[in-house]
């Protein structure tokens, strides 16, 4: 390429010009005659080869004009002055001229360049994100991206939660690549700009996208500009960008459909337990006024009543914590009084307490309680049919005790916390339940020992580590302590509500 | 047309339930009319014009809300609602479109009873009960009387001292004594729906009522808290 131009430059211009002068002096051109036309050639042979060649041929145009149309003719010697001055504003127009024309040619040789490059970048855009909706993988976006740039092979290093692998590698035939420059890659990766090393060989493009590094591409023997490498680069970036949201969005589309399946699907189970339940209940309220005044039949149906009553208990309580678990629910505080509390749970467990005395008692500046109604009534009464069931049927023992108070103990960040206790006078707790309970919501261990009579294998386990669930659900904890003097504590501690403190300005007054 | 009793529409799509609670309601002295569905039952209430509708939720072929929209457009019959606990924001759409009440399954008969009996009163009285010809009357409760026309609460024969914004909350409640007023009520009534107005701003002006009317407040004898709902006011007028 360089040996044909310089042919061009010393050899055509001469020859062109020399053809030319034999032309006009053939033609007898006159002297203005004959330099226009060789202001025409050399503009000419500048346009097509070059500055050097219009140089190398306004050269010898002059030399030429001089000897052949300026007087003296025969001679390179000039006698009239104004000739001179003809001579040099042709030789300066000659070069002038041509270096107008090769800006000319530079600016749109750049402007071709420029246009490839936008073509690459665009091919590469389309193939990286245009033609299919579908990705490709990640190594597919490194092979395409690698192409574009004319690079004989390459390298995808990630960083991510695997620190560095390799993920594409175009290779090459019949040889082993290469390991990467491992002091480039680390440059790339710190200063996060484009590195190339010493021999050019290898460029290391950084992959980033708002900032956070995605990767590094490593490109072997890419014949592409540094603007082109790394827009590619934030291109590919980009590209690992969407890929990493698309599997997000694949993901979350999955949990949001999985989350509806779960709704109905507990609603539907929800609904279809609770009717037979309700025509249940309707049916034995029924059937109790129709066997009024036969004793026998009446308790009978008293111990049905019963049962139904606990079923339906334990049914709302799996359905709660199906519901919690499947996180189709989140608990819904509100402010609860704790009297009010345990009059709802003395009235739902009101054909289980019959004839068994409970001790109500909630401190003077016990604060209400911050948590979700249905939720801490189902656990009340879960602790409180536990300790009726422990207790003895009759006796002084038979007694329950439900307290309330502000916790002594506890403040989590200026919020107060309500203690509410479940006592009574059983067999105490089996060490079993309470490693059961102890273990649900990282509700710590009680400060009660084991209780004695820990034997017992009667459990209520299923309803205590239900409402050692919900309670942690609520953001509270239940703790099962041995009671001093026999029996056992069940204590659970909820936040407290602090809204009368808030202030709430009044309404105007009229 | 004149009735011996007074006449309910059971609608329900499980049959078990709708035949129970017929043969209980009959028992207990009304006359009742059933339906399988929603678009049964309104068309049943278009027919016959029942004293009192209780509703299922949800129902195949038009749920228990478009059977409320259709006695709400027809009229002021009290309507209860059978909730499901875990349809607890669809109960209180319920209240909020004009339910007058809502028992949760398993329900007992008793209470539904109770129910009925309460908004078949209020429904008899005239109008709105506390705002006949919209002049306000004295409502009298067994140690109550809220006397909004000159502003004052007397509880024996002591006289409670109320923010306007307490007694325009306690007029609310006591006004529909018996029923369940939801807080989203509470705040466009005593509010006029004010943006900023929220729950929790409800919630600290009737704890301080009740400090002040409550003989205990822990104990509620006259507001009754509606868990996830609003307020009850739960004394019935004299």
């Amino acid at each position: 390429m360089d040996v044909r131009k310089a042919a061009l430059t010393w050899l055509v211009s001469p020859v062109a010009v020399a053809l030319l002068t034999v032309v006009a002096l053939r033609a007898g051109a006159n002297a203005p005659t004959a330099g226009f036309l060789y202001l025409v050639l050399v503009l000419g042979l500048a346009t097509w080869s070059g500055w050097q060649a219009g140089v190398v041929a306004s050269v010898t145009a002059t030399g030429c004009y001089n000897f052949y149309f300026l007087p003296p003719l025969g001679t390179l010697v000039i006698s009239d002055p104004a000739n001179w001055v003809a001579l040099f504003a042709f030789l300066t127009a000659t070069i002038v001229s041509s270096r107008l024309v090769l800006n000319a040619r530079r600016q749109a040789e750049a402007a071709d360049l420029r246009r490839r490059e936008v073509e690459i970048l665009y091919e590469l855009c389309f193939s990286l994100f245009a033609a299919s909706q579908r990705s490709g993988g990640l190594g597919e976006a490194a092979a395409r991206t690698l192409g574009a740039l004319g690079a004989r092979s390459g390298m995808l290093f990630l960083d991510g939660p695997a620190p560095v692998s390799i993920v594409g590698d175009m290779g090459r035939p019949g040889g082993e690549e290469p390991a990467p420059d491992e002091a480039a890659l680390a440059q790339a990766r710190t200063l996060r700009s484009l590195v190339v090393t010493r021999d050019a060989n290898e460029v290391y493009i950084p992959l980033v996208v708002g900032g956070a590094l995605g990767g590094i591409l490593v490109a072997r023997g890419a014949a592409a500009s540094r603007k082109i490498l790394e827009s590619a680069g934030r291109l590919l970036a980009l590209a690992l960008e969407r890929e990493r949201l698309l599997a997000e969005a694949t993901h979350l589309e999955a949990v949001r459909e999985s989350d509806a399946l779960k709704t109905s699907l507990l609603r539907a189970v929800s609904h279809d337990l609770r009717t037979p339940l309700t025509a249940m209940q309707l049916g034995l309220e029924g059937l109790g006024r129709e066997v009024a005044g036969r004793p026998a039949a009446e308790a009978a149906l008293r111990e049905v009543a019963r049962e139904q009553e606990r079923l339906t208990r334990r049914i709302d309580n799996l359905l709660s914590l199906a519901r919690l678990e499947a996180g189709v629910a989140r608990p819904h505080p509100e402010d609860v009084a704790p009297g009010a509390l345990f009059r709802a749970a003395r009235e739902s467990l009101a054909l289980i307490l019959a004839g068994r005395p409970v001790a109500v008692e909630v401190a003077r500046d016990c604060p209400d309680l911050w948590a979700d109604p249905s939720l801490t009534l189902e656990i009340v009464v879960n602790l409180l049919e536990n300790a009726a069931r422990s207790a003895p049927e009759n006796g002084p023992d038979a007694s329950l005790e439900l307290a309330a108070a502000a916790d002594p103990g506890a403040d989590f960040g200026g919020k107060g916390r309500v203690r509410l206790e479940v006592r009574d006078r059983g067999p105490g707790v089996p060490a079993a339940v309470k490693r059961l309970v102890q273990g649900v919501g990282g509700a710590g261990r009680g400060a009660g020992g084991e209780g004695p009579g820990s034997g017992d294998s009667r459990s209520g386990g299923l309803g205590l580590r239900i409402a050692a669930s919900l309670a942690a659900a609520n953001g509270g904890t239940l703790f099962l302590l041995d009671r001093p003097g026999g029996g056992s504590i069940a204590r659970l501690t909820l936040p407290a509500a602090d809204l009368g403190d808030l202030e709430i300005p009044d309404l105007e007054t009229k | 047309m004149t009735r011996t009793a007074p006449l309910l529409l059971v609608i329900d799509d499980d049959p078990a339930i709708r035949e129970t609670l017929a043969r209980e309601l009959t028992l207990a002295g009304f006359e009742t009319l059933t339906a399988g569905d929603g678009e049964e039952g309104k068309s049943l209430f278009a027919r016959s014009d029942p004293d009192l509708v209780i509703t299922d939720l949800a129902m195949p072929r038009a749920d228990g809300m478009s059977v409320l929209a259709a006695v709400r457009r027809a009229g002021r019959t009290p309507v209860i609602i059978l909730s499901v606990r875990g349809e607890e924001e669809d109960k209180v759409r319920a209240l909020d479109l004009g339910a007058d009440d809502y028992v949760t399954k398993p329900f007992s008969l008793r209470e539904l009873l109770a129910r009925v009996r309460s908004h078949l009163r209020r429904s008899s009285l005239s109008a709105v009960p506390g705002m006949p010809g919209g002049v306000p009357v004295i409502l009298r409760f067994p140690g109550l009387m809220i006397d909004p026309a000159r502003r004052t609460v007397t509880q024996g024969d002591r006289e409670v001292r109320l923010t306007p914004t307490e007694l325009a909350i306690l007029e609310l409640l006591a006004n529909q004594a018996g029923k369940p007023v939801t807080l989203r009520q509470i705040i466009a009534t005593v509010w006029k729906g004010a943006p900023a107005t929220t729950q929790d701003t409800v919630r600290v002006h009737v704890g301080s009522l009740r400090r002040k009317l409550e003989p205990d407040p822990a104990e509620p004898r006259y507001i009754g808290t509606e868990p996830w709902v609003g307020y009850r006011f739960l004394m019935e007028p004299e």
